[in-house]
């Protein structure tokens, strides 16, 4: 079933807008990219509706661009920018260019599985949200190969995170996160930030115009080799919450049309 | 993610789960551990395995390499949906042997434990 459904939508392109938009931010992903692809591919194909595939480069300087192009997949939209901006301004090239109704991105390594997309789906739709958030700290999240340091670090910046933002939500940068497309795009028209904290300050947005944002949890599965250095996220981090705090004062994130 | 060996005239070596840099250390000291014995016909189980990284594919070649040099084979057994289109993505369908319908040569159901 799985493997006929990815040949179909690999060979035929779809009429009409897509249900779902998969966009995945990538930078020097040559090793770790063609098998993220295919078990994305597998999955979503066999889940019964229309949907686009968006890899938003952020300026590889390694094969990255020259392997995504040799799939020759139909219904996969290649963003290519010509330097690198960081994750936040992949992410928000790559929303930019969806089509779907819904929209998720998902990181390049798979170190949230795919598998779980369906959940997302059902909750956003069920509950008639605007924004399902995976996260690795929310009761029932599985969490394998993590680091100490990094399990640390995540808790010290989510307590900070959440005493100076107000936010609720457990784990702000899980990189699996669906939005309706309408409220994505919004929000991402308003963002501003392109290295790892755009996730903050997507969910700032969100909750500032009191908009439905659920976590669920996820299995997820620490990618080895990750270029994720905890230590320089965090101060980034850091530097970047008083830059989020100053744009929602100066009415930067509104998102009335 | 679990390992098995299982059967001496034909092992199998099953993994399931994911099969990525954390796990390939594991079945790569099956396979060596079969390779060093002079066991060169190998059955890899892949039915049961949701994802496999390109450090767990490349481990697989160089697996392949050395049995086929030793006049053996080491086949890919069943794979899984997500499995089989990471294969043909990257063209190791080609490369590979792949045995996705019947049963292992001397291999009994109670042989593949999972």
């Amino acid at each position: 079933m799985g493997v006929s459904e990815y040949r179909k939508w690999k060979r035929n392109q779809i009429e009409g807008d897509p249900y779902l938009s998969v966009v995945i931010p990538t930078y020097n992903e040559e090793v770790r990219i063609v098998p993220t692809i295919g078990a994305i591919a597998n999955h979503v194909s066999s889940l019964g509706f229309d949907w686009e595939l968006v890899v938003s480069d952020d300026g590889s300087t390694d094969a990255t661009l020259e392997l995504v192009r040799d799939l020759e997949l139909v219904n996969m939209v290649i963003i290519e920018a010509t330097h690198n901006t960081g994750k936040g301004g992949a992410v928000r090239r790559g929303v930019a260019a969806s089509q779907g109704e819904f929209i998720l991105f998902a990181d390049a390594d798979q170190s949230t599985p795919i598998e779980q997309i369906g959940a997302f789906i059902d909750k956003i739709e069920s509950e008639g949200l605007d924004i399902v958030i995976g996260s690795r700290s929310a009761g029932g999240a599985d969490v394998a190969n993590k680091s100490f340091v990094r399990t640390l670090l995540s808790a010290g910046l989510n307590k900070i995170v959440r005493a100076a933002f107000g936010l609720r939500f457990k784990d702000t940068q899980c990189g699996f996160k669906l939005f309706r497309s309408d409220v994505g795009k919004k929000i991402f028209s308003v963002a501003s930030i392109d290295g790892f904290s755009f996730d903050l300050e997507l969910l700032y947005i969100a909750q500032k115009a009191g908009l439905g944002v659920a976590e669920l949890p996820v299995q997820w599965h620490d990618a080895p080799d990750s270029k994720v250095s905890g230590g320089r996220v965090a101060l980034r981090f850091l530097a970047d919450m008083p830059i989020i705090i100053l744009n929602h004062l100066r009415g930067r994130y509104s998102l009335k049309d | 993610m679990p390992i098995h060996v299982s059967n001496e005239r034909s092992p199998v070596v099953s993994a399931a789960g994911r099969f990525d840099a954390y796990s390939v250390s594991d079945i790569s000291n099956q396979l060596s551990s079969l390779l060093d014995e002079g066991i060169v016909d190998i059955w890899v189980d892949l039915s049961e395995t949701d994802f496999i990284d390109s450090t767990a594919l490349a481990d697989l070649v160089r697996f392949m390499k050395r049995a086929r040099a030793a006049g053996g084979e080491l086949t890919l057994w069943k794979p899984s949906d997500a499995v089989r289109v990471i294969l043909e993505l990257t063209s190791l369908d080609l490369a590979f042997s792949i045995s996705s319908n019947g049963a292992i040569p001397g291999v009994t159901d109670s042989d593949r434990r999972s």
